[in-house]
């Protein structure tokens, strides 16, 4: 029995409990590596979580010790997965157990086991979304989980966590999940990456939640489709406009014109609205990211490699000095004759036909 | 065992761990990681999970660990073992099990379902653990008369992860996470198929690679395996976009208040610019604050005496990043990309914490993670800046300065030192393997 005060003990004293004979953590030597000062609460939970998992128990108070010992690590690799099969095995309600997940969202915002707990119990809610699509409606006894009533629950919770943290990678991931599992491509993602881009254009996973809505769907063409692409280029440019200087826009550019296999000059004009040096009275620029662009676009063509350099230059010595090493690694590259910096387009004629990096 | 291996190898960076424990310690530390070795193969995180002592009970719940099998056998090198107790055939029996059919790895075996994330995380532990018991080589191990795991299915897994800014993301089309972006160039190094040379011809070193099937002809360039003759796949399809993606983390947004202050300050000019806003050019846009501003314009790169770096574009920097993208174009051949003075002002005088070790931004406690990542950077960096000296670019004949930290392999994210009692350990198991270039050194 761990050494605490009488009235600390919550299991051993448990009438409930007085079946098990909890585990101690097995004696680790003169000299451990890490030893952990475990409160005394957090030793017994795990006495008992050990003595119960030995025998592999699936009971309703195997749900309350998980919980316990959740709330007190919620990093333990198996805690999680053990209770989901607890869950499943007694016929827990699945829909508090949502409830608790969402209260307690906030404390474990960036652990990844709370992210698959609750992609676990959606998927057991709803394992084949097109299948249940007979039970949309209102639910009645013995018919599937009304489909609609869970997507829009699930939607407005990841929509309230992004309120907390707009970058959360866990809830991203899950929101892509959510996308894929229930077929939302065409049910407003679209508008929830707009409307997140709106509220900062500088938030990188809203823009990568964007590629992913627009190309992810399985089968379909993305930005290689001449009407998307048209609509996607127009919308990041307007959205560089706002803020020339951030580069997620300028990323997604690329990547569209990369994807699409258009030739990165197909933007020159518009990266010279941002860095246009032709002007006498000298080099007029708003964005690094237009003149790395422009680099790009000239070093593909042997007669400006100089103004390819002029531009590299300009960015190590006045636009981009924190990146000027890169830069200087870039005018080297430049002058091998290795070809551009980064991968710019040949027509397809050439022998490098590229694609997307995406190659899915 | 996280932790341990945190500390262990910390303290073997700084040259501490012998000068402090005595032999009887260290051996008691070794005979700990032991303890957690399951019989059927691989290491537990921590003996809170051991129900070995359990008689008849289910051993479903208390499974072997991928990152905690990398931890232990990592730091059972920095201690000096032999590793002559590892279960080396059972582990990598193991090991073959811990891969999906996508070719990911998974954390755990339970009730024989592969659970836990399927990121690069996990490939990369697993690669390092099959280079600590098997080399590099592919296929059938003679030693071990184990079959290998499925490297083609592995870098393939690895190429979908890529994104369309030349990161790499924890899933197809996930966000680019310089994590995650380490993680699969290592494992790329280990098992051998990461495309050398980087910036050869462009017909050889970009040539990109269409949607499955994977054609043969699809190379990027020759192995240093030579051994096993023909030509494979390769992972990083865009290895120069990574380079950019990775150079593009380098960040003078480096607290909290950056990146408020940066979301609507017009103060920007050519000279301070963060990368995180715009800088707007006050002759277009003329404000009254913009004009303010204008005129009290510093005329030095001020803000660029520490320089941090973010795990994603647009965010702020954090001590971990200097590691993960630092070793990650250290990997890419691309190590003088980075200047190495404000990054070490950054760590040593940003994030370092008064009673010792680094946080996570300027002002946080110190915790074991950052801690050792950021020693492990400042290792890289002495590393890189070394090199710098010795460079006949530089022009500059310096005597070479003592190393305050012992070299890290960038790939094993251990010393060189510890890394290369490896060697005899192969030559006892009969490991053979080619010429070592993970660009570790």
């Amino acid at each position: 029995m761990p050494e605490h005060a009488e009235d600390e003990a919550k299991y051993y004293d448990d009438p409930e409990w007085a079946d098990i004979e909890p585990i101690q953590q097995a004696d680790q030597g003169p000299n451990p590596l890490a030893a952990i000062a475990y409160t005394d609460e957090y030793a017994e939970a795990m006495a008992y979580l050990r003595a119960v998992m030995a025998r592999d128990e699936k009971s309703e108070r195997v749900l309350r010790l998980t919980k316990d010992v959740i709330e007190m690590n919620p990093a333990h690799y198996t805690v999680w997965l053990y209770r989901a099969q607890v869950l499943f095995a007694t016929h827990a309600d699945l829909h508090k157990e949502l409830e608790w997940l969402n209260e307690t969202a906030s404390q474990y915002q960036k652990n990844y086991q709370i992210w698959h707990h609750r992609q676990l119990i959606v998927s057991r809610l709803c394992p084949d979304p097109a299948s249940s699509a007979a039970a949309r409606g209102p639910p009645f006894p013995g018919a599937g989980i009304d489909v609609d009533s869970l997507v829009a629950k699930e939607t407005s919770f990841v929509a309230s966590m992004f309120d907390k943290d707009a970058k959360n990678y866990h809830v991203w991931s899950y929101r892509q999940w959510l996308v894929r599992h229930f077929g939302l491509w065409d049910k407003g993602e679209l508008e929830f990456t707009e409307a997140s881009i709106e509220k900062d254009v500088r938030n990188n996973s809203a823009w990568n939640h964007r590629w992913y809505v627009v190309n992810g769907k399985e089968g379909s063409e993305g930005v290689k489709e001449e009407k998307v692409r048209e609509r996607e280029i127009a919308f990041t440019k307007r959205q560089i406009r706002l803020a020339p200087q951030n580069q997620s826009p300028w990323n997604y550019l690329r990547g569209v014109l990369r994807k699409a296999n258009l030739r990165f000059s197909t933007v020159q004009d518009f990266c010279v609205e941002f860095a246009d040096l032709s002007k006498p009275e000298g080099d007029d620029v708003f964005s690094s990211h237009a003149l790395d662009l422009l680099a790009d676009i000239y070093a593909v063509d042997e007669g400006r490699n100089e103004q390819a350099k002029r531009c590299l230059l300009l960015l190590k010595d006045k636009y981009d000095p924190i990146r000027a090493n890169y830069w200087q690694y870039r005018l080297e590259m430049l002058d091998r004759e290795m070809g551009s910096g980064i991968d710019s387009h040949l027509p397809e004629h050439e022998t490098r036909n590229l694609t997307s990096a995406v190659s899915v | 065992m996280t932790l341990a291996f945190f500390t262990i190898s910390a303290l073997d960076l700084l040259s501490s761990l012998v000068p402090n424990t005595t032999p009887e310690e260290r051996a008691a530390y070794i005979d700990w990681i032991y303890s957690c070795q399951i019989p059927s193969g691989g290491f537990r995180a921590s003996p809170s999970h051991d129900l070995s002592a359990v008689k008849d009970g289910s051993a479903q719940w208390d499974p072997a660990n991928v990152p905690a099998t990398y931890f232990a056998l990592a730091t059972l090198l920095i201690l000096g073992d032999d590793l002559n107790r590892v279960r080396r055939k059972e582990t990598l029996k193991w090991l073959r099990c811990m891969q999906r059919d996508d070719g990911s790895f998974g954390e755990t075996l339970v009730n024989g379902k592969i659970e836990g994330g399927m990121d690069t995380r996990f490939g990369y532990c697993a690669t390092c653990v099959r280079y600590i018991l098997r080399g590099k080589r592919e296929g059938r191990d003679p030693t071990s008369e184990e079959q290998d795991i499925d490297v083609d299915a592995l870098v393939e897994c690895l190429r979908k992860a890529e994104t369309y800014d030349g990161g790499m993301s924890e899933m197809p089309f996930h966000e680019a996470h310089a994590g995650f972006t380490y993680c699969a160039i290592a494992a790329l190094h280990f098992i051998d198929r990461f495309p050398w040379p980087i910036c050869s011809q462009p017909s050889e070193g970009q040539r990109a690679f269409n949607k499955m099937p994977l054609r043969k002809e699809d190379i990027v360039s020759t192995t240093s395996s030579e051994q096993q003759g023909g030509r494979k796949t390769c992972g990083l399809t865009s290895p120069n976009l990574t380079i950019h993606w990775l150079a593009s983390r380098l960040t003078a947004t480096i607290s909290i208040e950056d990146e408020e202050d940066t979301y609507a300050d017009e103060t920007d000019t050519p000279e301070t610019c963060h990368d995180a806003h715009s800088f707007v050019h006050t002759a277009n846009f003329p404000t009254s604050m913009g004009e303010t501003s204008e005129k009290s314009r510093p005329s030095s790169h001020f803000a660029l005496d520490w320089v941090g770096f973010n795990g994603r574009c647009n965010k702020v920097a954090d001590t971990c990043y200097a590691f993960w993208v630092g070793a990650g174009l250290t990997l890419m051949n691309a190590s003088r990309v980075v200047h190495p003075t404000p990054v070490r002002r950054y760590l040593l005088e940003q994030t370092a914490h008064i009673v010792g070790g680094f946080g996570k931004l300027p002002g946080d406690p110190p915790d074991v993670y950052h801690s050792y990542l950021g020693l492990a950077a400042l290792s890289l960096l002495e590393t890189a800046a070394q090199a710098a000296h010795e460079s006949p670019r530089e022009g500059l004949r310096k005597p070479m300065e003592e190393r305050e930290l012992k070299a890290l392999d960038a790939c094993m994210c251990v010393s060189i030192e510890a890394k290369s009692r490896l060697y005899a350990i192969w030559q006892r198991w009969g490991v053979h393997d080619g010429k070592d270039r993970d660009g570790g050194g």
